[in-house]
């Protein structure tokens, strides 16, 4: 079971939750290249250790937030803030 | 070509008339007075407030008693009034609306059923992954998470004999089928559907 660390409901298992995504700056639609958005929508970094990725509390709180967590190790590291939606779809 | 809007939208006042129908029509039988018991409440109006995070108390994950009603931070931002149809409209009516808010009746929409007896916590911890404690989740706490797959808003707001209770809300189409997968989970307490 992956413990992921809601901001507003604390620890929850990542059943209660969706993943979004990886979380990166969007690019600004007036002047993004079509690659440069295919790069934003599909491409995915996939690194092993520190990913800063978007979740979605879905059975709880309903918001997004960002966390970061180690992908070797599954561990989350620094602790996520309420309302921190940098590359969220929300 | 107009656009043609059902007569159930096009006014809250309406739907004061009609009449209300619990999604639960069957009740299991069994269980014994000693065992924590599961009742349907469906038919209590629960009204939905939307507004700035700190726009009123109780802040999110708790509950206050306002009279007779019960007010829930569901969400951040977001507020359930659950109590008599009376009460739910005196208390939207004394709302602040200078800020951005919004007010919907879920009474229709939602299905809620009350679980209490002393092993209450333990028929929840069998359907549900959240610590169950009474030091997590003491009397007036309020939480979201999946009961037997269903997303529920779930309020404790203990008996006045000091037994655990709470109340579970899940949407009207899943109401047959939780009652049934709680009452399930409390077979082996003698849980006893009211
Ligand atoms: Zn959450």
């Amino acid at each position: 079971m992956l413990l992921v660390p809601c901001p507003n409901c604390g620890p929850r298992n990542a059943s209660d939750l969706r993943y979004v995504g990886e979380a990166g700056p969007r690019p600004d639609p007036n002047t993004a290249t079509e690659a440069e958005w295919r790069s934003y929508l599909y491409i995915e970094d996939n690194p092993a250790g520190l990913l800063r990725e978007t979740w979605y509390c879905r059975a709880g709180c309903r918001r997004y937030f960002v966390a970061e967590r180690d992908t070797t190790s599954n561990e989350f590291v620094n602790s996520p803030l309420p309302g921190n939606k940098i590359g969220g779809k929300a | 070509m107009p656009i043609s809007i059902p007569k159930e939208n096009a006014s809250v006042a309406d739907q004061a008339s009609l009449t209300f129908e619990s999604p639960v029509l069957t009740k299991p039988k069994g269980g014994s007075d000693s065992g924590p018991t599961l009742e349907d409440l469906s038919g209590l109006t629960k009204t939905v407030i939307r507004a700035e995070p700190n726009a009123m108390d109780p802040p999110f994950g708790q509950a206050l008693a306002v009279g007779d009603m019960l007010l829930c931070g569901q969400r951040p931002g977001e507020w359930l009034a659950v109590g008599e149809a009376s009460d739910c409209a005196a208390f939207v009516d004394g709302l602040d609306r200078s800020g951005h808010v919004s007010v919907i009746d879920h009474t229709h929409s939602r299905a809620m059923f009350r679980l209490s007896g002393s092993a209450a916590p333990k028929v929840l911890e069998k359907i549900c992954s959240l610590d169950w404690s009474d030091a997590m989740t003491p009397t007036g706490a309020v939480v979201s998470a999946s009961v037997a797959k269903v997303t529920c808003d779930i309020a404790r707001v203990d008996s006045d004999d000091g037994a655990p209770a709470y109340l579970i809300a899940c949407d009207r189409s899943f109401g047959q089928y939780l009652f049934d997968a709680i009452a399930d989970a409390g077979t082996e307490f003698d849980l006893r559907a009211l």
